[in-house]
């Protein structure tokens, strides 16, 4: 097949099985499975067909023409769209068969599937996409299948209220890249990738408002702060769900987004300056959070949001200026490293994160809907479950030769590179990350059984197992060069390579603070029903816990008695103003008509239809000549 | 004589509710019916299928008769351009569901309510088939006054007072725009109703300066009170919570449309420089639109005022787009009107749903209506989706253009109006939260107890399905309406030019 129709057939593939199980297959949950399935199969087969065949192409045809604005839709099926499509079919394919077993006896399975389906639509329509207003279509559409998958228990109020948050606070993300793309369309006159590319490097001037507004979008898709409220709360959804759209791929589209537009960003370095402090303190502080959580999911999200922000101050860290040879031959290279690292952690977490949640929906089911880490323990009896999920934690604390470690290794020493003390508060947050892993690691597998359900917990079926040993491979091999460099093409390029002293300077960073948080976590928790910090240190784990809550209170606060208030305000001029207009209506010219028309209604259609009728002949008399 | 589609698609179903009034028995009546409303829609997606890719600026389907009037310059000329076909098609579609949501209604006296309908049905049809302004109002005022009684008799809540408002406010609205209507064609010199002849000459010989400043401004506010601009608007929560549901979505959604139909049509290329002079007080006027009555329908606790309320906000994009005085802004407009039609008599036909399986529209008494009618819940899902600009949806395309061309005009204003979406996403999402999910109020519970709410029968499926069905296609396929739309708005580009000429500002 010519890979443009191969790009197709990806896109369309589960938009076909959306729409076949919304309108046939609403009752049928099995079939609709089966559909869904399917159509992720075709997804990773024909996309990964089309990475690894190594075609590259741009094709575009208008969509719609009003007056003198032109839409269009086209494909930019570059090396960085084949990655990321790469990562998208394989965790779509994970994540879907795992389902199979996991969502087996819910009684709504076929609206389960057939929203699975609807969001790989819309990620694969950002993959693709080749410019920024079909970019906001699909991104837009990714957040309608978060909040329909979130609100999947929608009968439990907290589901419900999650998934409105997740849907407006992402809203207001969208107003500012809504903005931004508006203003990039006015100043350079377009929004397709590559003429913005030509036009930025062609020497346009480029206002540093534009990336920010840009941003703005990657802020509430990738859960940065101040916008990062809703992934926590998204957990409400299922475990699945949790792990391939609030952890592995939508979430990450903010990054990816930010990749695309990473010459605006280029010729306005303000404005990545911003990016960079806003990714390093989530990281830090959604790592501080992620130590107070019991629920193993909230653990996991408070992590997804530190990883995160990882990834957006590695593209904040900017271009890595390299100075080769010596003399009058010197020159002085720019690799757009922030975005080739960045991309780097994307991919390895994309993997590792995917498997640990699909691992703590193991681990769930294992418990029949347990989800406190507290009541856990003792389920190192799970072999497969305990196995990848060991496998996942020891990549995403960075241990050598598992892929998290090329990945934060590759950010750290960007971070030394360009700025050191963002290169000092990423190397904390990987102490607090081990440190929170460990801790979680150690109360759900080991110890005696501290629950009812605990201790009955028994292993899913094959189709839960493959999926995670799969990832568990992937979190092993993806950070290696034969395989990234495969999926990344060229993208693997903007790595850089660390040399001489900052090398060892990176490596025992890194060594020294996985074996500082995990050491630390693994002698300071005992796998027991309380928490450790808790007890021994109150004020710290009430500190940490009060940190955890200032955004959801302020937000509160603010909906609360701000808005709110401010609207019943509003309702109530209203009412006032409407009445008055009535009162002095009433001796105004309005009143007159009123009065005058009010002696018409009587409530009797015939008297209308009179009047109507009368007036109509009499004009028509008058015209004709009549009189 | 040839069989003209346009003359027919107003004449069936006034015919039809003549024969009604006449007496004919309830049973036939109603069958009729089906025809009065089939057949306007029929012709409506006929013609659109019809509609030749490159028609340009000309009107189509063309057909002018003497009924006596040409002293005046009134002839009935009907016709349809790439402005005016999607009202058409809208005014057929949105019809034919109101009509089907009627009939299975079983009002009380069934017969006089179809009937009217249909007497409304009739002019609106015939308000975006006409081509000579007489007419145009004429069909207007036909359309409206059925809406009048509809509310008086059958409404609900405050019907008394609300008819008494609605006629107060849209009566004066009329009449200011009539009086524009009449100062335009009286300075024209022309000598004619015909909006055709009247673009040539405007164009050829513009109106003076304080005529087009006074007709405009007639015009606007004239229209701009049927439209519901703020602060004229509180006639339209009230009339549309009291109106029975097929007047409401009719009313919402097609015939509230005329006025920015006519300042579409017929003020901008008349007035183009009266149009630029009002731009200023309509932009602050119709971001009042956009955010205070958007904070407003916050803080709504009935769900037909939400809608109610939400439907007022939006036609401040409409307004917008016609205060940027560009030929994005109209065409974003023309698109909005599609899509907010469909999508508003969507989510009222829905609302009559809820309400029938709730027995309130009081939100706080509500609550997981999901679990007993998943149908229901879906469309109501999808109609809210539509109504907050959701990509896939037709009004997600009608926003976005009318978005890029306010950016044109103002980033501020844009920056405001783009804030709506948020502000929309907000009351829209909780009330639908309110509705259908979490746990059931106690005062659900009770009603539940007494009567199990039944899924979407397929009598109230069948209307919603066609709603829903062209939201889906002109979002998925936009240039289904945007290509004979975008040729007709080049007829639009000299007389905007003049303007543009004219403008004293920079």
């Amino acid at each position: 097949m010519a890979p443009l129709s191969l790009a197709l057939l990806v896109l369309l593939a589960p938009l076909a099985s959306a729409a076949v199980i919304a309108l046939l297959l609403r009752r049928r949950g099995g079939l609709a499975s089966v559909v869904s399935v399917t159509a992720a199969l075709v997804v990773a087969g024909a996309g990964l067909a089309l990475v690894l065949g190594g075609d590259r192409f741009m094709a575009s045809m208008p969509w719609l023409q009003v007056g003198g604005f032109t839409l269009t839709v086209g494909f930019q099926f570059d090396d960085l769209a084949a990655l990321m499509l790469a990562i998208v079919g394989i965790a779509g394919l994970a994540v879907h068969v795992f389902s199979l077993g996991y969502m087996h006896d819910d009684g709504a399975r076929a609206r389960y599937f057939g929203g699975l389906s609807v969001f790989m639509f819309s990620m694969l329509g950002i993959v693709l996409a080749d410019n920024l207003l079909m970019i906001f279509v699909f991104w837009e559409l990714v957040g309608f299948s978060s909040y329909l998958l979130i609100n999947h228990y929608h009968e439990k109020a907290s589901a419900a209220d999650a998934a409105k948050k997740a849907f407006i606070v992402n809203r207001v993300g969208d107003f500012g890249f809504l903005l931004g793309i508006l203003w990039c369309q006015a100043s350079l006159g377009t929004v397709n990738l590559t003429e913005i590319a030509a036009a930025v490097g062609g020497g346009q001037v480029v206002s540093a408002g534009i990336p920010l507004l840009l941003f703005c979008g990657a802020l509430g898709k990738s859960a940065q702060m101040p916008l990062h409220v809703w992934l926590p709360d998204a957990m409400e959804g299922p475990t699945p769900v949790s792990a391939l759209i609030h952890a592995a791929t939508m979430v990450a589209a903010g990054i990816y987004m930010l990749c695309r537009i990473e010459p605006l960003f280029a010729a306005a370095p303000a404005a990545l300056d911003v990016v960079l402090w806003v990714g390093t303190v989530t990281a830090l502080y959604a790592a501080l959070c992620a130590i107070v959580q019991n629920d193993i999911k909230k653990v996991l999200a408070y992590s997804t949001l530190s990883q995160l922000g990882y990834m957006v101050a590695a593209f904040g860290l900017g271009a890595l200026r390299m100075r080769h040879g010596d003399g009058a031959a010197a020159h002085e290279i720019v690799l757009a490293a922030g975005a080739g690292t960045a991309m780097f952690h994307l991919t390895t977490h994309a993997f590792f994160k995917a498997l640990l949640f699909l691992g703590s929906g193991a681990v769930i089911h294992a418990c029949h809907h347990e989800q406190d880490i507290l009541r856990m323990g003792g389920l190192r009896r799970l072999p497969v479950t305990f196995a990848t999920f060991t496998l996942g934690v020891l990549a995403i604390i960075g241990t050598p030769g598992l892929a998290g470690f090329f990945s934060k290794d590759a950010i750290l020493y960007l971070a030394l590179a360009n700025s050191p003390i963002v290169f000092g508060v990423l190397a904390l947050t990987a102490v607090l990350t081990s440190f929170y892993m460990v801790r979680m690691w150690k109360l759900v597998f080991f110890g005696a059984p501290r629950s009812e359900s605990a201790s009955h917990a028994h292993e899913g079926g094959l189709s839960m197992a493959l999926p995670l040993i799969v990832l568990a491979v992937l979190a092993i091999i993806a950070g290696y060069g034969g395989v990234y460099g495969k999926l990344a093409g060229s993208f693997a390029d903007l790595l850089p390579h660390a040399h001489g002293s900052d090398h060892i300077t990176v490596l025992v960073t890194s060594i020294a603070v996985l074996a500082i948080g995990a050491g630390a976590a693994w002698a300071f928790y005992p796998a027991a029903g309380e928490d450790a910090l808790a007890k021994r240190v109150p004020g710290a784990y009430a500190g940490l816990q009060l940190l955890n809550g200032s955004f959801d209170a302020a937000y509160s606060f603010y909906v609360a008695k701000v808005q709110q208030r401010f609207a019943m305000l509003l309702n109530f001029l209203e009412q006032i103003v409407l009445a008055g207009l009535i009162i002095r209506g009433v001796a105004g010219v309005v009143g007159l008509v009123g009065i005058g028309v009010r002696a018409l209604h009587v409530g009797s259609l015939h008297v209308y239809v009179y009047w109507f009728l009368l007036g109509a002949a009499l004009l028509w008399a008058l015209v004709t000549g009549v009189f | 004589m040839q069989l003209d589609p346009l003359l027919l698609a107003i004449a069936t179903p006034l015919a039809v509710a003549a024969v009604i009034f006449a007496g004919l028995p309830k049973r036939y009546s109603v069958r009729l019916a089906y025809l009065g409303f089939g057949v306007p829609a029929a012709i409506a997606l006929w013609l659109w299928s019809r509609f030749p890719a490159g028609a340009g600026e000309a009107y189509q389907f063309m057909s002018s008769r003497d009924l006596g009037l040409s002293l005046l310059g009134i002839k009935l000329t009907l016709g349809l351009n790439g402005i005016s076909l999607p009202m058409f098609v809208l005014a057929g579609v949105v019809g034919l569901a109101a009509g089907l949501y009627a009939i299975q209604s079983g009002a009380e006296r069934l017969k006089i309510y179809l009937a009217l309908l249909l007497v409304m049905q009739g002019g609106l049809m015939g308000v975006f088939a006409s081509v000579d302004i007489f007419f145009f109002y004429f069909f207007h005022e036909l359309a409206l006054i059925p809406t009048f009684i509809m509310v008086g008799i059958w409404g609900g809540r405050d019907r008394g007072y609300a008819a008494m408002k609605l006629t107060i406010y849209l009566t004066v609205g009329a009449m200011l725009s009539l009086a524009g209507l009449i100062l335009i064609y009286h300075q024209s010199g022309a000598q004619t109703f015909d909006l055709i002849t009247l673009r040539a000459e405007a164009l050829a010989h513009p109106l003076s300066f304080t005529a087009q400043k006074y007709g405009f401004g007639l015009l606007l506010f004239g229209f701009g009170i049927l439209v519901s601009l703020w602060p004229f608007h509180t006639w339209a929560p009230l009339g549309y919570g009291a109106a029975p549901s097929s007047a409401a979505m009719l009313h919402s959604g097609v015939l509230k449309k005329f006025g920015l139909y006519g300042l579409l049509q017929v003020a901008l290329p008349l007035a183009p420089v009266g149009a630029a002079h009002w731009s200023g007080v309509l932009t602050v006027l119709a971001l009042g639109n956009v955010l205070i009555v958007g904070i407003i329908a916050l803080a709504q606790r009935d769900l037909k005022q939400v809608v109610g309320y939400g439907s007022v906000m939006h036609m401040g994009y409409a307004f917008l787009g016609i205060a940027a005085t560009s030929v994005v802004g109209v065409g974003g407009a023309v698109l909005m009107m599609v899509a907010h039609g469909l999508s508003v008599a969507l989510l009222f036909l829905l609302s009559t749903c809820i309400y029938h399986r709730t027995h309130t529209f009081d939100l706080t008494e509500m609550g997981g209506l999901a679990r007993h009618t998943p149908v229901l819940a879906a469309f109501f899902v999808a109609a809210t989706m539509a109504s907050i600009g959701l990509p896939g949806f037709a009004n997600f395309w009608g926003e976005l253009t009318l978005f890029v061309a306010i950016w044109k005009s103002s980033p501020w204003v844009a920056a405001g109006a783009v804030a709506g979406v948020v502000i929309t996403a907000i009351y829209a999402l909780r009330a639908v939260a309110k509705v259908f999910f979490g746990p059931p109020t106690e005062a659900f519970s009770r009603v539940v107890a007494h009567v199990a709410p039944v899924d979407l029968r397929w009598a109230e499926r069948l209307p919603a399905l066609l709603l829903l069905g062209l939201l889906l296609f002109i979002g998925f396929w936009p240039r289904s309406l945007s290509a004979p739309l975008n040729s007709a708005l080049g007829s639009l580009a000299p007389a905007l030019a003049v303007k543009a000429a004219a403008d004293p500002r920079p």
